[in-house]
């Protein structure tokens, strides 16, 4: 397969160079557009607030609001603990998501069980019930075994949100590894951990990398059952950002920087990892 | 397939470090679990208004150093605070020490009997002086005399007026003026570029709700009549009184009042007054203080008079964010401690010289000795005195021309009920201001959703 | 041939052999069944028996009530409820236009990128930011920067061009809130079509042109048809994830007329303001039973991506 295609000719308009520069800048001009308002809440972040709630340019701009989100007051809850507790439940959720989901799509792919449809629509249909509605037994339960406020409530809740996707993303992967590798691999007698390493592991992990990718972003932005389960300390980024949203006073542009850093990470690790993303998703991965 | 290999050692150079990272992120995680083996720390919840946010930064200098016991904040906007606190202290959660409730649910919680009563406690200690509190404060956050919350911070409602503006257009504000004469004035003064009055637009009881219902009180209308034993009887949303009520509020705003009003509430119109876009302003006293801070640009400019009022005598409304103890809470004794301190007369004294907003931004409408404080004095110059006759006046148990049903309570119905209710009704009614709704159909439907509540 | 040897082990296996076959092959997916069944059915089977009971939080009475059953009430009273027909004819609205809207833009989006240019990464970089922003921050962007009637860009930029402030949200709820949802989804429509653009074959295409065919014919008979399983992928995750969508309506609405859907109204019925748990559950259950029948009709009887045969 290869990789950067060569390829001029989709919508075969040739490769005048005159259509070529129109349609980049054409890009260009779409990109910018759609990126404005995060390109604007940057600046508004940098503004007093003030300026920044009747978007004007006043008062110069500054790191100023940077320093008072990050400023930790004792006994609030400080950037840095929002910060770890949100690395944690991420990165220990998506780990487990993948250690679960590998064996499970493998098992709905390579070797399929013989209802293997059936149960992939289990896993989706999981996604049905709002979330707002399992809330109240969960909390119940939660409360009851001392889980409130603490980063393992989250870590299981994560998992059971984000497997499903897994599992189902990893499952198409699965199924594009040839054949006949995995026969030759049968052939040898090599079980199924040492056929999943040398083989199979290292054509899909493209997809796996997507997959993780997804599972972090989705982990790292999840608001809902942090804020009904987790206060204080066991607070993650989300929560932390709207702790600068205030009914009474200003608070654009401290919440424009706020969210700036909160968004940051998964930013990063987006960018970072996109091409691999679309590598994974593209591995012929629904020929 | 010459790459395989290749990924596989990159692979497998992966794998390691991760597996180890992993399993070293998961035993501290396993290892720091609640952590609630320190000495004496406490869980407070509190909303995110400005004057919280004080006292969060000043509570380790000024109580943890003298009682060594710790505070944890936790800091949520008004919405989502009490979603989380209803439920804490409604399923005996124990993840808060005090939680910080307003005067709606502290007598409902209180008579449920999930609340510490703190009646003898505020009375035995000196420091915290019990009959210093304004009684219609303190009456507000009690059920048959047994006080259920402390309170931190009070509110009225009043008028805020551009004296300058009008007094350019020879319009004099009476200090009680009627709403015939508050809408007369907003639509003479209102310009193109400046709209006559702001008035709140936002759905939810507490924000469109708040202002509305004391625009309907005064009107004679109620959202409930009530039966002799205090339960809610009949959803009186099709009565004249209210459709009166939902017109004028309706047609002020969308007449003179500022734009987009459906989106609008107290941040909304203090920006606009502030930057000189709207004459006049109906709407918390606290405003005052913004408005008259040494960086406003409206500072001297602002005339102040009571609640505009038709068939009642006074209509402000009341609002105080309390501190109450769950009976669920952990410690209440050292809950209450750390109340005491916050609410007691002696942290307003010390607060005004340490906050960032100086003496005008200490929390107000509280306590009678607030307004003695000779600093608090002059930097309120302006509104302090009306912002206490405001408060003291407030009409709790008689707010309008009929027996409300519930406890006490001015620009709410003291029925659990009245939260949905008042969240779905006002969602109506603010498409009505927005104009895309007809307010016959709006009242209709919420005719429907206060009669199926109370059933 | 080797399916015929397929077939042999899985008949084989059916026999309930505990090390047979067919167990060997259930065995790697048990952890992970298990983990979701726990997790997310016990809620579920909670759910259903609070359904039958009147269950609210012991706040909303002034005198403790004990908890009731009462049978179908619930039930019955959705089906009278004008509000919640009102709330899914909501949902569907918005996850349809949102869903079709990411997906026609975010094949376009591929399209415009899947030629060389300068900056080709740096654009496909910029335009999948807004998918990793958190929704909350997404909906508090546009609704104070952009959609504000008072200093919000759009309204100050029709101000400039001479028109009138448009006030966005209050006028038009649903479509400001579709706006965030494609905003933010329509990356994710890209990636994915992108992929699917990257694994066509480039000589296909080149033949096609050699022989004269017009681009337009180009897209339509070779790339659309190779598509499609990724476009039904994407309105497959996009669909799953929108119809739940919760952050934008509270932080841009706060519900309202037109533009509460399903899960809002859910929300406001339980933690959100009613705290009637019971009821709550009831609307919960029937929700999950219209979207298993609709999944099941899209899945099933329309989508090719299930149509696979099982392999080995």
């Amino acid at each position: 397969m290869t990789e950067e295609h060569q390829r001029g000719s989709r919508l075969s308009v040739g490769d005048r160079r005159a259509v070529v520069i129109g349609l980049g800048a054409l890009a260009w001009l779409v990109a910018l557009l759609w990126v404005f308002p995060i390109g604007w809440t940057v600046f508004t972040s940098f503004k007093t607030e003030q300026d920044a709630s009747a978007q004007t340019l006043h008062h110069g701009l500054s790191f100023g609001r940077y320093g008072d989100v990050t400023e930790s007051t004792t006994g609030t809850l400080s950037l840095q603990t929002a910060f770890t507790n949100s690395v944690v439940v991420v990165l220990v959720s998506t780990f487990i998501v993948l250690l679960l989901a590998i064996p499970a799509a493998y098992a709905l792919s390579i070797r399929p069980i013989h209802k293997w449809r059936d149960v992939l629509f289990f896993f989706i249909s999981t996604k049905f019930l709002p979330i707002v509605a399992s809330i109240f037994p969960i909390y119940v339960y939660a409360q009851r075994w001392n889980l409130i406020g603490t980063r393992t409530s989250l870590i299981v809740l994560y998992i059971a949100i984000n497997l499903p996707l897994a599992i189902w993303m990893l499952h198409s992967f699965f199924k594009e590894v040839p054949r006949e590798l995995i026969e030759a691999a049968e052939l040898d007698g090599t079980n199924l951990l040492n056929q999943l390493r040398t083989v199979i592991l290292p054509i899909v992990a493209p997809g796996i990398a997507a997959t993780a990718l997804l599972c972090v972003i989705f982990a790292w932005n999840e608001y809902f059952y942090a804020l009904q389960l987790n206060f204080a300390n066991g607070s993650t980024m989300p929560q932390w950002v709207t702790s600068n949203v205030s009914t009474r006073g200003n608070f654009l542009a401290k919440l424009s920087a706020a969210a700036v850093l909160a968004c940051l990470p998964v930013v990063i690790a987006g960018w970072a990892a996109q091409k691999r993303m679309i590598r994974g998703l593209s591995m012929g991965a629904l020929k | 397939m010459h790459e395989a290999p290749e990924r596989v050692r990159r692979l497998k150079g992966l794998v390691v470090p991760v597996v180890v990272g992993a399993a070293v992120v998961a035993a501290t995680f396993a290892t720091t679990a609640a952590g609630k083996s320190e000495a004496k720390t406490i869980s407070v919840a509190i909303v995110a208004n400005g004057q919280m946010q004080d006292i969060a930064k000043l509570t380790p200098t000024l109580f943890t150093a003298k009682t060594g016991i710790k505070v944890k904040y936790t800091i949520l906007d008004e919405g989502k605070l009490r979603q989380v606190t209803t439920r804490d202290v409604g399923s005996g959660g124990k993840a808060f020490d005090a939680v910080m409730i307003g005067p709606y649910e502290a007598p409902q919680f209180g008579s449920a009997g999930l609340l510490v009563d703190l009646t003898s406690q505020a009375k035995a200690s000196k420091a915290y002086n019990y009959n210093d509190l304004i009684p219609a404060v303190r009456n507000a956050l009690s059920a048959k005399g047994h006080m259920y919350a402390s309170p931190f911070y009070g509110e009225s409602s009043f008028l805020m007026y551009r004296k300058d503006l009008l007094a350019k257009a020879g319009i004099k504000m009476p200090l009680h003026p009627t709403w015939q004469q508050v809408a007369a004035t907003a639509r003479k003064i209102k310009t193109s570029s400046m709209a006559g009055i702001c008035l709140r637009g936002k759905p939810g009881w507490g924000d469109l709700g708040a202002a509305f219902t004391t625009v309907l009180n005064t009107f004679g209308g109620t959202w409930w009549s009530a039966k002799s034993n205090g339960e809610p009887d009949k959803a009186q949303v099709d009565q004249p009184a209210f459709k009166q009520a939902l017109d004028f509020y309706a047609k002020l705003v969308q007449d003179a009042g500022e734009k987009d009003a459906a989106n609008s509430s107290y941040n909304e119109c203090l920006t606009q007054y502030q930057a000189g876009k709207v004459a006049m302003w109906y709407d918390a006293t606290v405003a005052a203080g913004f408005l008259e801070a040494s960086d406003s640009p409206v500072k001297g400019k602002n005339g102040f008079a009571f609640a505009p009022h038709y068939k009642t005598s006074s209509t402000g409304w009341l609002w105080t964010w309390a501190l109450a103890i769950p009976k669920s809470s952990p410690d209440p004794a050292s809950a209450w401690e750390y109340i005491s301190w916050a609410t007691g007369p002696q942290y307003l004294k010390a607060a005004g010289s340490r906050v960032t907003g100086g003496w005008a931004s200490i929390p107000p409408g509280t306590r009678f000795s607030t307004y003695k404080i000779p600093q608090y004095k002059t930097a309120a110059k302006a509104f302090a005195a009306t912002t206490l006759a405001a408060m003291r006046a407030a009409p709790i148990t008689n707010p309008g021309t009929t027996k409300r049903p519930g406890l006490p309570g001015v620009q709410y119905v003291g029925i659990p009920e009245f939260q949905d209710v008042g969240n779905r009704c006002t969602q109506l009614f603010s498409a009505v201001i927005a104009g895309s709704l007809d307010s016959s159909r709006a009242l209709s439907q919420c005719q429907q959703i206060a009669s199926k509540a109370i059933k | 041939m080797t399916a015929t040897a397929a077939d042999v082990a899985l008949t084989k296996g059916r026999t309930g052999d505990p090390f047979s076959s067919a167990w060997r092959r259930r065995l790697p997916l048990l952890p992970a069944l298990l983990f979701v069944i726990v997790i997310t059915q016990l809620p579920f089977i909670i759910s259903i028996y609070y359904s039958f009971t009147d269950l609210k939080d012991k706040t909303q009475s002034l005198i403790p009530e004990p908890t009731r059953f009462v049978g179908f009430e619930n039930y019955r009273q959705i089906f009278s409820d004008p509000f919640f027909r009102e709330a899914m004819w909501t949902s569907v609205k918005m996850t349809v236009l949102s869903v079709v809207l990411s997906l026609v833009l975010g094949t376009l989006f591929a399209l415009l990128l899947d030629r060389k240019f300068l900056g080709r990464g740096l654009i496909r970089t910029l335009l999948i930011t807004p998918f990793l922003l958190m929704p909350v921050v997404a909906a508090l962007i546009w609704k104070q920067q952009m959609f504000s009637s008072l200093f919000g860009i759009l309204n100050k930029g029709l101000n400039v061009l001479g028109f009138g402030s448009v006030a966005f949200i209050s006028d038009h709820p649903l479509a400001s809130i579709v706006t965030v949802l494609v905003w933010q989804w329509t990356p994710f429509m890209m990636l994915i079509v992108l992929a699917g653009l990257q694994s066509q074959p480039g000589e296909v295409i080149e033949a096609a042109n050699v022989d004269g065919a017009s681009s337009f014919g180009i897209f339509r008979q070779l790339t659309l048809p190779h598509l499609r399983r990724y476009l039904e992928l994407g309105a497959l995750l996009g669909s799953i994830y929108i119809v739940q969508a919760f952050d934008a309506i509270d932080v841009m609405t706060g519900g309202g007329p037109g533009s509460t859907n399903v899960p809002y109204y859910v929300y406001q019925e339980s933690i959100g303001g009613g705290f009637r748990y019971g009821s709550a559950s009831a609307y919960a259950i029937v929700v999950v039973i219209f979207s298993i029948l609709i999944a099941t009709f899209a899945l099933r009887l329309l989508s090719s991506l299930f149509k696979d045969e099982g392999r080995l």
